[in-house]
């Protein structure tokens, strides 16, 4: 249920930049979510759907959520695999000492704008 | 068409906040809890109980979030510590910018502890940071030993668990080894604790810890945010 208030975030955090880039419309966003982060990717992709077509600006935009798998490293065996079901035991040593080291992952990487003719001359948006 | 990079974490917003409330309370000394559970485990009883044991070792102030209504925030208040109570009208988690806000109405003066009642909800809480430095997750033996496996996210990111309402162990199956193999491999660092509120069997321990733990003993309380 947390999924709506997500994309609440991610419309805020778009909307600030597509601003900032002085944007007439965002058509895409690229997200990174992590496989143990919680986030149910259909369920969030219906809350930003809903939540984007009460913006002006991101009215019909598209959300691209690429998912990273849940992986950690072992410090015993100097190797990484993948952790099952949120237990980071080491499958070689079943030691517990392991590191995460993706998969938790809730990031916006970027979006895809459209400018008004007169500001596409602006080849770069404030950092 | 212009790609924009934008490379932000989602919550960062809601960690920013919560980095400022850690540093408020540590500039006071002052630790923090974040308790979570499904609802009705058991987290109003536990604090009830803990407050009336501790009354006379630690002031606790109390944020205690719901949905709807005070009425936990008075049997806190009734049980002796003061309380702010937090409606979210229907959000299923607590965020930092409602904590920033409860804290403007306790005097954080007078307090030894402060302790977060989050809303009774096994999954969303768990990924909201509130500028706590320690998160307790109880749990009841009748919501049944499947629990830890099905909802890992939640025992991953706590650091203490509270096994509660272990006095009606002889009248539901539940297995209780089970429960701790499948929590300690998800979490090996995490702290339990047996308890049953009602009978009164394993607070003392408990409290206990918890004087320790409010005096900024015992630094290590397993993996951190």
């Amino acid at each position: 249920m947390h999924e709506l208030a997500i994309a609440q975030s991610i419309v805020e955090v778009v909307e600030q930049r597509a601003s900032e880039c002085r944007a007439a419309r965002v058509k895409c966003v690229r997200l990174q979510v992590g496989e143990a982060s919680g986030i149910v990717a259909d369920s969030l992709q219906f809350s930003f759907t809903m939540l984007a077509d009460l913006s002006p600006i991101l009215a019909g935009a598209r959300l691209t959520i690429a998912s990273t798998p849940h992986r950690a490293h072992c410090r015993q065996c100097a190797r990484e695999f993948a952790v099952q079901h949120f237990v980071p035991q080491c499958p070689t040593c079943a030691t517990w000492s392991a590191e995460i080291v993706s998969g938790t992952e809730l990031q916006i990487l970027d979006m895809e704008i459209e400018r008004s003719e007169e500001v596409v001359r602006v080849s770069r948006c404030p950092e | 068409m212009p790609r924009v990079t934008i490379a932000q974490n989602i919550l960062a917003p809601n960690e920013t906040i919560a980095a400022e409330i850690r540093q408020t309370l540590a500039a006071r000394q002052m630790r923090a809890l974040n308790i979570m559970s499904s609802p009705g485990a058991g987290k109003t009883t536990l604090l009830e109980r803990t407050i009336e044991r501790l009354r006379d070792q630690l002031i606790i102030g109390v944020i205690e979030g719901d949905i709807e209504t005070s009425a936990d925030a008075e049997r806190i208040e009734a049980a002796g510590a003061a309380t702010v109570q937090i409606n979210t009208r229907g959000t299923c988690h607590l965020e930092a910018h409602m904590i920033r806000d409860a804290l403007a109405e306790i005097d954080l003066t007078r307090l030894d502890l402060l302790v977060i009642e989050n809303i009774g909800n096994l999954v969303c809480p768990a990924a909201w940071q509130l500028g706590e430095d320690l998160r307790v997750v109880v749990m009841s033996i009748t919501e049944g030993d499947d629990k830890p496996a099905k909802y890992p996210h939640m025992f991953a990111v706590a650091q203490v668990l509270i096994l509660n309402k272990l006095d009606l162990l002889p009248h539901v199956d539940y297995d209780l080894a089970r429960v701790k193999r499948q929590v300690l491999a998800i979490n090996p660092h995490l702290r339990i604790f047996e308890m049953s509120c009602r009978t009164g069997t394993g607070l003392d321990a408990w409290c206990e810890w918890l004087i320790e733990f409010a005096r900024g003993n015992g630094s290590d309380h397993g993996k951190g945010w």
